[in-house]
């Protein structure tokens, strides 16, 4: 088998070459103004011809039997839609690989700001070359493809510990915050265009509301995209998200209302009534909507172990149409796609396989990070394009009127919300949450969703719309980085979790139960008690599958950090023999209990050569543990995937467990590698769960004249065997004192030794499972998108 | 909440317990309440019994350890200023910057917090968390869904993360440091209702 160049090559070119990259998407940008041009003309010539061809087919007819046979043809209307959009897609894609490129840029100004630079300039250059096909950033697409990705991203992998200690502030700064905004910019806007140099009399109150509740609304795009960068500690961060999250059910109904009574006339007081009447039945009902998708979702999850390739598909597709649901009612879709993921999530997580839960963070990171770079984009396209209309009093009083209402709401708000908080907002938090309230791409869709006779109105309120936007995402989103420094705000801690804190934080949980029952006082602790014992007895066994309805959260705790701990012991092995010296003198296996060695380290334990049974042990610990490991997903960040390193480190250690085996091979025999078949009935095959899916793993030479090793893994007949290159095979067989004609094609069938079959298998299930095929196996996986 | 006597007077040594605790007279007065409500047959102090009869309180898997924290070895009974001064370690910590030194450590702060944590935990008040007090809780708490193994492993390593001078056991402040990440303020205040 030849070697194949590792996909890494490539990337260490361009690295070296950023010029090269920018030249590369240079040429990308006048792709596109080229390929429109052409898409008209093309289509205009289809155009004219099919409109000949009607009223003269006798014509026609002699023409097309002269007419040679064509070769080659020309034809765009034909993959018109997908083309574009599928170039859009790749143009956004090589703009974010782009700026990491380009070492310096990501760290000063924020991708959003970049993209929508990006789009300003593809605007620039589509009017240069007289085009106006350009894709805009049309309402129906925006709500329907572009932002459910990013909202269930942002929903699945809310962190709910945190959001729910917290729900009585996100909710008091997203429901009142939001209509405390909108009523203070949209009367006093109302004021302001009452000034007749202005020329804006004839918008009238409600028309002002209208824009008030359109623009008062932070929007979780624009914040997640920059509060990601800034790193700031776990409970600003959670507000500001919180808050944009939960302030979609108030924008909806204040949208709705002011909409419906800027056309009907004067609003009534019964009218306010129905308004929070409407609010609730909104944000309830989306909530509802959400949940009940979830619970089905997970309760379809259950019963999925005989087909765990569509896994995923079920939770994207039951999510999905949660929002679509939500959105048939009027309700709020975005509280319904939280809900829905938030709910799902637990018990999903329990029943799916390894690989499907990698596949579902992978798919949800990767849509939302398009979606978000196009909406970025685009919104620079639509500023160039769009109809304007600049009214300088109007912008600016908009924009003065929004940090104004902001800060002072803030303010206000935490002064009351600190009488009931344990833990007070101090005024650096409060200058964060006030700072991080950016307006974003759903303000502005609303915006443009604005059906009004006055046309002329409309574009005001696109203007000045944007120029909100721009202002709180460029001067905003730029300065926020160098202010949290300034200001010396708590960053997020590493979430490396002991087992300590896990075990003492249960124990403290128990405790503040304990003495909330004493003093007679139905708080936090009791009800989140109840809710516990509610789950754990009636709930998880109908939704999970099988016996991990049982299992307490410690435990899986425990084998997690377990199983990490045997990765780093592997790694620091030498010669790709296991040590030993696991930090728990007894497996949970069921295994004798040894000594416990007496090394105060837990990380540097270089160990002499063990015997078979002691690694046999071993091996079967670690299959145990994967088969009952669940990552918790702690990260809700979009740039990197992975909140501990060992999650996908796995897989570079047993690479570089197999080139130290290969090598060893090497120097003893020659090479020949072939695929062994593997037995299918062995039982310890058919009690792995993580088998079916097709991989294919690459091992890049660490030197020359080293072959490769490809491994592949076939999905058979049976879900439970499968087809692997051995390396252990090869050095049972090494063992064996088989003369050798090198490694044959032949089943390990009845073999020997019995322990050695087991290592094979345990081999063949650990790489299996724990080899993330991920977008590419080598190292470049791990690095964040981030510097 | 009852006929709530804005008079301090019913409580003995009221104002010395506010000024001890740190309670308002209104959390004092709703704190009295409660123990005359849990104290069936008015005798003025509290019994074991009385406690065992809150029922999520036996449900509760440390609640024996609890009820053991509020009365001591040699103590049978429970009087008012004893009760309070144990919730006391419950109350959220404020900013109290300015605290003289030579005063004790108020019983609400992170530490006097994390105090009262760590004798739950020790048992035998020897200052140390042992293997076996250890394996005692976690047993409390996983009761019977895991197996002696388990428990053995995870007491085992637990002990092993936090364990810095490699004596076997957890000492208070080795007690403390393995919980400077999480938020101790608030994950061991009530709001007392006013």
């Amino acid at each position: 088998m030849p070697a194949r160049m590792s996909s890494r090559a490539p990337a260490g070119f361009c690295r070296s070459l950023p010029e090269l990259g920018l030249l590369l998407l240079l040429v990308f940008v006048l792709l596109q103004g080229s390929v429109f041009p052409h898409g008209a003309d093309a289509s205009a010539d289809t155009s004219h011809h099919g409109g000949d061809g009607c009223s003269s087919t006798h014509v026609k007819e002699i023409n097309r039997t002269k007419k040679a046979f064509p070769v080659l043809s020309f034809e765009y209307e034909h993959i018109k839609t997908p083309f574009e959009v599928s170039i859009w897609v790749l143009f956004a894609s090589l703009m974010k690989l782009g700026f990491h490129l380009v070492p310096r840029l990501s760290s000063i100004v924020p991708e959003s700001c970049l993209l929508i630079v990006v789009g300003l300039l593809v605007g620039g250059l589509s009017k240069l070359i007289g085009d106006t096909e350009l894709p805009k950033l049309d309402s129906k697409n925006f709500f329907l493809v572009l932002l459910p990705p990013i909202i269930l991203d942002a929903g699945y992998f809310l962190p709910i510990r945190p959001f729910m200690e917290n729900l009585g502030t996100i909710l008091m700064f997203a429901v009142v915050g939001t209509l405390w905004n909108a009523f203070f910019i949209g009367s006093l806007l109302f004021a302001v265009c009452q000034i007749p140099a202005a020329g804006l009399t004839h918008l009238g109150l409600l028309s002002c509301l209208l824009f008030g509740s359109i623009i008062s609304a932070v929007d979780p795009v624009a914040v997640l995209a920059v509060f990601e960068e800034i790193h700031i500690n776990e409970l600003l961060h959670i507000l500001v998200f919180g808050e944009s999250l939960l302030n979609d059910a108030v924008t909806v109904v204040l949208y709705h209302l002011f909409e419906e009574f800027s056309v009907f006339g004067p609003v009534t007081v019964l009218d306010g009534f129905l308004g929070v009447i409407s609010f609730l039945v909104v944000a309830l009902g989306g909530v509802l909507v959400g949940a009940i998708y979830g619970i089905v979702a997970a309760f379809t999850s259950r019963f999925t172990s005989h087909m765990r390739v569509i896994e995923p598909l079920f939770v994207f597709v039951y999510s999905y149409i949660a929002y679509l649901s939500a959105e048939l009612f009027h309700l709020s879709g975005i509280m319904a796609l939280i809900a829905c993921g938030a709910v799902m999530r637990p018990y999903v997580e329990a029943n799916i396989s390894h690989k499907s839960h990698t596949t579902i963070k992978y798919f949800l990171k990767m849509w939302s990070s398009v979606s978000e770079t196009l909406i970025f984009i685009l919104l620079g396209v639509a500023t160039v394009g769009g109809p304007h209309n600049w009214n300088w009093i109007f912008v600016t009083a908009t924009v003065f009127l929004c940090l104004v209402a902001r800060v002072m709401g803030v303010v206000g708000l935490t002064f009351i919300i600190n009488k009931f908080r344990i833990v007070k907002l101090t005024t650096k938090d409060q200058f964060i949450v006030a700072y991080g309230g950016l307006r974003g791409a759903i303000a502005f869709s609303l915006g443009f969703l604005l059906e009004h006779e006055d046309e002329d109105m409309k574009h005001i309120f696109l203007t000045a719309i944007i120029t909100v936007i721009f202002f709180t995402v460029f001067v905003q989103g730029m300065t926020i980085k160098p202010l949290v420094e300034l200001l010396a705000v708590k960053k997020k801690q590493e979430a490396k979790r002991s087992i300590n804190e896990e075990i003492h934080i249960q124990f403290l949980d128990h405790l503040l139960t304990g003495i909330e029952d004493i003093c007679g006082h139905y708080g936090h602790h009791h009800w989140k008690d109840k809710l516990n014992r509610f789950n754990r007895k009636y709930v998880k066994k109908c939704l999970i599958a099988g016996e991990r309805s049982k299992e307490p959260q410690l435990i899986a705790f425990y084998h997690k950090l377990e199983f990490k701990q045997a990765i780093q012991l592997v790694e620091s092995g030498a010669g790709g023999k296991l040590s030993s010296a696991l930090p728990s003198t007894v497996s949970i296996q069921n295994i004798q209990p040894k000594k416990p060695p007496p090394a105060p380290e837990t990380r540097e334990r270089v160990l002499p050569q063990l015997p078979k049974a002691r690694e046999e042990e071993i091996r079967k610990i670690l299959r145990s543990n994967l088969q009952r490991t669940r990552q918790r997903l702690r990260s809700y960040n979009r740039h990197t995937l992975v909140a501990d390193p060992f999650e996908d480190g796995f897989s570079d250690l047993l690479k570089k467990q197999k080139m130290f085996e290969l090598e060893k091979k090497i120097k003893e025999m020659n090479n020949y590698l072939s695929v062994p078949a593997a037995t299918s009935d062995s039982p310890t095959l058919r009690r792995a769960r993580l088998a079916s899916d097709p991989q294919s793993y690459n091992v890049k030479p660490d030197a020359d004249g080293v072959p490769t090793i490809q491994v592949e893994l076939a999905s058979p007949q049976s879900p439970d065997s499968v087809n692997i290159v051995n390396i252990v095979d090869e050095v049972k067989r090494d063992r064996e004192k088989d003369e050798d004609m090198g490694l044959t094609m032949k089943p390990p069938s009845a073999p020997s030794k019995q322990g050695a079959e087991e290592d094979a298998k345990d081999q063949q299930k650990l790489m299996r499972c724990l080899s993330d095929p991920g977008p590419s196996a080598d190292e470049g996986e791990d690095d964040p998108f981030l510097p | 909440m009852g006929s709530s006597s804005s008079s301090l007077s019913h409580i003995p040594d009221g104002q010395q317990l506010m000024g001890e605790t740190g309670f308002s007279a209104a959390h004092l007065l709703r704190l009295h309440e409660r123990f005359e409500l849990l104290d069936k047959d008015s005798r003025g102090h509290l019994r074991p019994e009385d406690f065992e009869e809150i029922r999520e309180l036996t449900e509760n898997p440390v609640g024996g350890r609890i009820i053991g924290a509020f009365f001591p070895p040699e103590k049978e009974t429970l009087d008012f200023p004893s009760f309070v001064r144990i919730l006391a370690h419950f109350r959220p910590t404020g900013k109290n910057r300015s605290r003289d030194r030579t005063q004790p450590e108020p019983a609400n702060s992170r530490t006097g917090k994390l105090k009262f944590a760590f004798k739950l935990y020790d048992q035998d008040r020897d200052g140390k968390i042992s293997r076996d007090e250890l394996l005692q809780v976690l047993r409390a708490m996983l009761g019977l869904q895991v197996t002696e193994e388990q428990l053995q492993s995870i007491a085992e390593r637990a002990i092993q993360e936090a364990d810095l001078n490699s004596d076997g056991a957890i000492s208070f402040d080795e007690f403390k440091k393995s919980l400077e990440k999480v938020d101790i303020e608030h994950k061991m205040s009530i709001r007392f209702l006013k």
